[in-house]
């Protein structure tokens, strides 16, 4: 897809992240480079949280696959994988990555707003703080239903309401207050220079039956008490485990 | 009617507050329209109800019974239930002062003494949806509903609950309360319990329950509104969090 055909967000978050994917990586590389898949800021594992179960012989999706590294593990499960992001820079982080686990699967560089791949081929579309999180629902969404098949589902773990409204944008940390209304959550414009998306609950929810998906589960994910991470501080982990800063929606092509 | 502990403690409360409830009672039996909440805002423009006519409804802690006395209006076949004699004699008041007649049971929401998939519709505003343990009375709504049906209930907001000051009796702008396990908030003074989940609490017991999510309306009170007798909250919060949301499940058919 040539940027000119991208939205507003899906060009600063294009731009954005090939100026980080090379930092990104090198931070958070090793934290999320497991050799099991595991989920979201505190990289809790699949195994335990059991959302996407067992992925061999399934067509599956990933939004937003970074390095792909959610890909590689699953391809190695026996997924057939599809990884996509929206920069070239992280994707050319991927291959070397794939080379090296000895997976080979295709990769699509595009924005999850609009997916050049055909309707009802994937079992499972899934993204781990990834295309949701950068790409605006109201459009992902709708391109999320189109690429599942009936039966189908849809899983991915991002940020919160709470995360959206305890933000001090004074401190650029979450503390106990009400910082930002609820009403009206939709686009962030983050200090760091990308565009970020949030919904009310409420909102998302609707968003999804519009779209013909059933609602399956919200899983909250509570910091774990020993949580380490290399994407929070030890203060804003102590907020995670009193509200929730991440969760998982999960969702059913009717 | 065996009654669980809080059960029996919202009893006695609402034994003391029915009286202070009469008049809005009246007033609220008095309005031709349907609405929600304290701003009464009206059902026309948030559509959270199914057509009524011919309909089996149920209302689980129907208080003075405004809202099954609007749904029998609108040719609902109602059936209220509470847990307090005081407020159902209010009810029954109100119901000989209009003419208008339906079944009025005492019992908690968590235990009700009527036939299983016997109703197309339950609903609660500020009724067992906030009152009893979602644990029991989401159980006894999905039982009592027939496949197809749907459950309404308008229960406080979350944010609100999470930043309730006890002391004070009104909201503020810090968060008190954890999110992570938050069930129920006992008040000091009269020792009355109100529930409330997280929101990925209530999707899992839907579903455990057979319900599907259907919808979950969080209300705004247009600009200056007035919440009328109710000073917990202004009009500036309620603008920014929601004080009030509403919840619509299905029974799968």
């Amino acid at each position: 897809m040539s940027s000119s055909d991208l939205t507003g967000q899906a060009r600063t978050n294009r731009e954005f992240w090939n100026r980080q994917a090379d930092e990104y990586q090198a931070t958070h590389g090793e934290h999320i480079g497991r050799p099991e898949p595991q989920w979201g800021l505190w990289q809790i594992p699949e195994s335990e949280l059991r959302i996407l179960g067992d992925v061999a012989g399934k067509d599956v999706l990933e939004l937003g696959c970074g390095a792909a590294q959610w890909s590689i593990l699953l391809a190695q499960q026996g997924a057939r994988m599809v990884g996509l992001d929206n920069s070239e820079r992280q994707l050319e982080h991927a291959r070397p990555a794939m080379a090296a686990a000895g997976v080979e699967f295709p990769l699509v560089h595009s924005s999850a707003e609009s997916v050049p791949l055909p309707d009802a081929s994937f079992d499972i579309v899934f993204a781990d703080h990834g295309a949701n999180r950068f790409a605006d629902p109201l459009l992902w969404v709708c391109e999320v239903s189109r690429l599942l098949r009936a039966g189908g589902f849809a899983a991915f773990s991002g940020g919160t309401p709470f995360e959206w409204i305890g933000w001090n944008p004074e401190t650029d940390t979450w503390d106990d207050r009400l910082h930002r209304p609820y009403f009206g959550m939709h686009r962030w414009e983050t200090p760091e220079g990308s565009v970020e998306f949030e919904l009310p609950y409420g909102a998302w929810i609707r968003l999804f039956r519009r779209n013909g998906l059933e609602i399956e589960e919200l899983r909250e994910i509570q910091a774990p008490e020993d949580a380490v991470t290399t994407y929070r501080t030890e203060e804003e982990n102590a907020w995670a485990q009193r509200w929730p800063m991440e969760q998982i929606w999960k969702v059913r092509k009717l | 009617m065996t009654l669980s502990q809080h059960a029996q403690t919202n009893r006695e409360v609402w034994a003391k507050n029915a009286a202070e409830f009469r008049e809005p009672g009246k007033r609220n039996w008095a309005q031709p329209e349907i609405t929600w909440g304290i701003w009464h805002l009206p059902e026309s423009e948030i559509g959270a109800l199914p057509v009524l006519a011919g309909k089996d409804v149920v209302e689980l802690g129907c208080g003075t019974a405004y809202i099954s006395s609007w749904l029998a209006r609108r040719g609902a076949n109602v059936v209220g239930v509470d847990l307090s004699p005081e407020q159902l004699a209010t009810a029954r008041e109100l119901q000989a002062e209009h003419g208008i007649e339906f079944p009025l049971i005492e019992a908690s929401a968590e235990d009700v003494p009527l036939p299983a998939a016997s109703f197309d519709l339950v609903i609660s505003e500020y009724g067992a949806s906030i009152w009893a343990d979602p644990y029991l009375w989401i159980p006894e709504a999905a039982r009592l509903l027939r496949p197809g049906g749907e459950l309404v209930f308008l229960t406080n907001g979350l944010i609100l609950e999470l930043a309730w000051s006890v002391e004070s009796e009104r909201v503020g702008e810090t968060l008190v309360y954890d999110y992570f396990g938050y069930h129920r908030l006992e008040d000091p003074k009269d020792g009355s319990i109100v529930f409330q989940l997280p929101y990925g609490e209530w999707i899992r017991l839907f579903r455990a329950n057979g319900l599907e999510v259907e919808d979950l309306i969080e209300l705004q009170p247009p600009e200056g509104a007035d919440p009328g007798r109710w000073d917990f909250v202004s009009n500036e919060w309620a603008r920014k969090w929601p004080v009030e949301e509403i919840w619509k499940a299905r029974k799968r058919a």
